[in-house]
């Protein structure tokens, strides 16, 4: 009886797994997280010239940052929901807010900002997170609703490590974005095609990416589209020729950030930078109340907006109000 | 001659036989039962039973394809029904808004017909070596080993691709980029195959010794009574289970729109496979969450789903039309409903070499077709010019090759199937388990989540979603047999069952993140449950139950009719017959049906998002209306959302998928269980 081609499976997958021990787990392209980046996702060697803050308490809107940073003890649970990008911002503030405040639950879910608005609309959450400012149509459903604004996303394009541009000009990246250009020589880079990664078009970046930097002008057809920062990151690291944008904090050794010309002369993004409006894009984050917060959320948001509040938004990667 | 009418019966009686003559537990020691008014009290219960979990399910399908029809409907006066169908242009946000969505119509088509031509081969081949040719040995190894991969949720597979496919494709075959088609296509195969795979390895097992032994006393090799009596007698099944599979990839959200690029065109040419493209779910993926409710784009995404649902309707009726014509000159392996009398088409058909004509053209042809598109897309037109001119030479020389031979050479294929199956399942495990394995420790499993899940451990999230399976297979699991049962075993093959069983199907190809939406506005703000731990039991329940109704229905109508007639015939009520005669033998593949059905629950995200997971959480839920925490959400928020959680992110994969396996490995053990006490 024939029966050898029985174990032919087994055999190749053994022979396959052999070859992975031996050639000593290259299989994956994925890159090494960056240790010491992994608490302050920020990496600074990434970034140049940049602080955790700006040396002082900005003396700006008093009525935004206050200096109540110490938690009352309001016993309760907090339900807060919306927008992904706004995530980390809210669970870290949770988090630390829990850690003093021991009779609190806050409880933090994502899903996007349109689950966001609805769920402070329809009264299933507390408080609402959106990337993108409430709709007309949103406002007319559900009246009332009280959007803060807590921090600040700096957009920042970014290519390939090995790519040789360093700084663009808004147009450029226009023009790299709407099809202008069939090749990064043609913005001082080599004779590449530029493969553009944009976000969703419903996600709160790639609409302030259209206003902003593409004045409403069309993308080019062939644009990729992510639903993610991290899947935006992840794309450009292990593509020559891309190009993309990602909110600060995605920001580490595996991708390059672009400089942009402002005034005339390059731009690096950075907290700092962006904070005294020389980098000319970023767009703000918004949490959501129905009318005025009143306890427990008041006091959460109160923390949000405190010294200690905002210096958490900026360990998270995202830029402080002030 | 060992004629298959001499030993075949008599196990058929033996076995069920002796639990069929037992008294009913009801009355003591009465044989029969049926006269007795407390038997047939507890029948009309047990049917009234049957009926209700059957009007429960029918009507949760009605009432989703209702819904998603109503939040469909005010986008067709605002953008045009043709405009909407032929529009080549989908740009909701732009000035003006364009809802055109021909080119994801056909993205989604070009996607599903690759990933097919690519897992169709493969599962048929795996399936037919794991029921056929495998030893018992290697198939214990196998079985699980493919159903393992049906428990990958797709966050991983998506992570996968991204990181390790589109990599690969992109320095392959020397691109731009990797996000292609061509990766959605390969993506979507790996995860239809395990479907495709189990379901129609129960259906060759389901397909009855005696047409076997027939064959071989014949004189037939192996190979012509595997692919001329077994394979056509199972291709109702194997028809179900591709059916199931297209299901799955037309209705797969997070890992095809991590890979496919996204970019809404057509691709130019048509056949570009490294075009990036863009599928109905990808769009539903990305842009659902985001979008304002309420308004015109709302209603466009769910326009989108109520296309993918006429594309799973299509593609239905026209698997329904090749069985049909399949059927047409064939014996059917299990005459289906007793009762009526049989089609004069299935009393014309008589003998068993009457299978093999028909059926096997038709079948080979597409096949062959398939395979050369599979070789045409992977290796170019070259080796599928060569191909063909081999197959074509196979067929000019056929009379001269022996039959062993191509015995020979056919188990080969299948080998080689089957080895390319085991080694992608090899690559995914050994990416998590190399990357998961340092995050792994016992602070990760009983500790909570710190500094946003980049440290600290996963302990919510693996009770949350062990909660959230439990739950939704305590709702689905009842429900859904019963309803099989009731389909199968107390109707008639008639428009009712067929319409029923349409929306099923329609609905295992729904997309998950409609039922996210659908439980968010239904369970989470319509009936006030917010979001919580109940609403995502359900949700997840209304998601598994179409594979579990579907897997149910074909396990019990691969149960050959005469053991319910040699049942009924003994004395046997209605119940007794289905409840020790007809359900015992089909619980293999009941239950293949609930492994699929939980792997799919535990490893979803997009329902969940909405409807019942937190990120993060310092106190277990205490009750039903507690939201949870989630391993696949986890991992999701992890891998798009937090920077710097790599280790993290990959511990929680692993964590995740060994939950699963350990679930998995007690379904396995309870079926291979059952397949050893009932054979016939």
């Amino acid at each position: 009886m024939n029966t050898w081609y029985r174990s032919i499976p087994l055999i190749l997958a053994g022979l396959l797994l052999l070859g992975i021990f031996a050639s000593g787990c290259t299989g994956t392209p994925e890159q090494k997280p960056v240790p010491t980046t992994a608490a302050t996702p920020v990496s600074t060697t990434a970034v140049p010239g940049q602080t955790t803050m700006p040396g002082s308490p900005a003396p700006t809107t008093p009525t935004a940052v206050t200096t109540a940073a110490t938690p009352s003890q309001i016993a309760g649970k907090l339900k807060v929901t919306g927008s992904t990008t706004v995530l980390p911002i809210a669970q870290a503030e949770a988090d630390a807010y829990m850690d003093k405040n021991l009779r609190a639950d806050i409880q933090v879910a994502g899903g996007g900002s349109s689950v966001g608005v609805q769920a402070i609309g329809e009264g299933t959450a507390d408080i609402g997170m959106s990337s993108r400012e409430i709709s007309d149509a949103e406002k007319a459903k559900y009246p009332g609703l009280n959007p803060i604004d807590v921090a600040t996303d700096a957009v920042v394009v970014i290519v390939h490590p090995q790519n040789p541009v360093s700084a663009l000009t808004l147009d450029q990246v226009r023009g790299l974005y709407n099809g202008t250009y069939q090749g990064w020589d043609s913005v001082g880079g080599t004779l590449t095609y530029p493969v553009t990664i944009g976000r969703d078009s419903t996600s709160g970046t790639r609409v302030y990416f259209s206003e902003a930097v593409m004045k409403n002008e069309k993308y080019r057809s062939d644009m990729r589209e992510m639903n993610s920062n991290g899947a935006v990151k992840q794309t450009v690291a292990q593509t020559p020729g891309a190009v993309g944008y990602v909110g600060l904090g995605f920001i580490d050794s595996t991708v390059k950030p672009i400089a942009i010309y402002s005034n005339g002369k390059p731009v690096t993004p950075s907290i700092a930078t962006i904070l005294s409006h020389q980098y000319p894009i970023s767009r703000p984050l918004y949490m959501i109340t129905k009318g005025q917060p009143s306890g427990l959320a008041q006091d959460y948001l109160d923390f949000i907006l405190s010294r200690d509040g905002q210096k958490i938004v900026a360990d998270q990667g995202f830029v402080p109000l002030a | 001659m060992n004629g298959p009418l001499e030993p075949a019966p008599l196990p058929a009686l033996e076995s069920p036989g002796g639990p069929a003559t037992c008294p009913p537990p009801s009355g003591p020691a009465q044989p029969g039962g049926l006269p007795f008014p407390r038997a047939y009290g507890k029948e009309q219960a047990i049917h009234g039973l049957l009926f209700l979990a059957s009007t429960v399910a029918i009507v949760s399908v009605l009432f989703i394809l209702a819904y998603i029809f109503s939040q469909a409907l005010p986008i067709f006066p605002v953008a045009g029904v043709w405009e909407f169908l032929t529009g080549a242009e989908w740009n909701p946000t732009g000035v003006p808004p364009l809802y055109g969505t021909l080119a994801l119509v056909v993205g989604t088509i070009l996607v599903t017909l690759g990933a097919m031509v690519i897992a169709i081969p493969l599962s048929l081949g795996c399936a037919i070596f794991t029921a056929e040719i495998a030893s018992s040995r290697v198939e214990g190894i196998l079985k699980p080993a493919i159903e393992l991969l049906a428990g990958i949720p797709s966050v991983v597979y998506g992570f996968f691709g991204l990181v390790i496919l589109t990599e690969a494709l992109r320095v392959t075959f020397d691109l731009a980029s990797g996000l292609t088609w061509l990766a959605g296509s390969i993506l979507l195969a790996i995860m239809t195959l395990p479907t495709i795979t189990s379901v129609s390895e129960d259906a060759l097992r389901a397909v009855p010794r005696e047409l076997r032994e027939g064959s071989l006393a014949l004189g037939a090799t192996k190979w012509q009574t595997v692919s001329r009596v077994v394979v056509p007698s199972a291709l109702s099944g194997i028809t179900a289970a591709v059916i199931l599979g297209i299901g799955r990839a037309v209705g797969e959200t997070m890992a095809v729109l991590m890979v496919c690029g996204n970019a809404a065109i057509i691709p130019s040419p048509i056949w570009n496979v490294f075009s990036p493209i863009r599928t109905l779910t990808a769009t539903l993926g990305i842009e659902t969450g985001e979008v304002a409710a309420g308004s015109d784009h709302y209603a466009a995404l769910f326009g989108v789903a109520l296309l993918l649902l006429v594309i799973t309707l299509l593609v239905n009726m026209a698997a329904a039309w090749i069985i049909g014509r399949i059927q047409g000159g064939q014996v059917p392996a299990a005459p289906r409903q007793e009762g009526g009398a049989a089609p004069p088409w299935r009393r014309a058909a008589g003998a068993v070499g009457g299978i093999a004509t028909a059926a096997r053209r038709p079948a080979a042809v597409l096949l062959g077709c398939l395979a050369i598109l599979a070789v045409d897309l992977a290796l170019g037109h070259g080796a599928a010019l060569a191909v063909l001119g081999a197959v074509t030479a196979y067929y000019l020389l056929k009379p001269r090759i022996s039959p062993g031979i191509t015995e020979r050479f056919a188990f080969f294929l299948m080998a080689v199937a089957t080895g390319i199956v085991l080694i992608v399942l090899g690559v995914i495990l050994w990416d998590i388990i190399v990357h998961g394995l340092p995050a792994i420790s016992w602070e990760f499993l009983t500790g909570y989540p710190r500094n946003l899940g980049r440290g600290g451990g996963i302990y919510p999230a693996i009770v949350g979603t062990l909660y959230l399976v439990a739950g939704a297979m305590l709702l689905a699991l009842p429900v859904g047999i019963c309803a099989a049962i009731y389909l199968v075993e107390y109707n008639r093959e008639g428009r009712l069952v067929r319409l029923v069983r349409t929306g099923v199907d329609l609905l295992n190809g729904t997309p998950s993140i409609v039922f996210g939406l659908f439980g968010f506005a239904f369970l989470v703000i319509a009936l006030d449950l917010g979001v919580s731990l109940i609403a995502g039991q359900v949700t997840l329940a209304l998601m598994v139950l179409p594979t579990i109704i579907r897997t149910t229905e074909e396990a019990l109508k691969s149960v050959p009719q005469g053991l319910r007639e040699g049942s009924l015939a003994l004395g046997a009520t209605k119940w007794q017959t289905v409840s020790r005669v007809v359900v015992p033998p089909a619980m293999p593949g009941v239950l293949t049906g609930a492994i699929l059905a939980v792997g799919r629950a535990a490893g979803e995200t997009a329902p969940i998002m909405f409807t019942a997971v937190v990120f993060s959480q310092r106190f277990l839920p205490s009750s039903l209306l507690d939201p949870v925490m989630a391993l696949p959400y986890h991992l999701y928020i992890l891998a798009t959302n937090v920077p710097g959680a790599t280790t993290n992110q990959y511990g929680t994969a692993l964590v995740l998928l060994t939950l699963v396996v350990g679930i998995y490995s007690i379904a396995i053990i309870l079926r291979s269980h059952f397949r050893r006490t009932v054979r016939w």
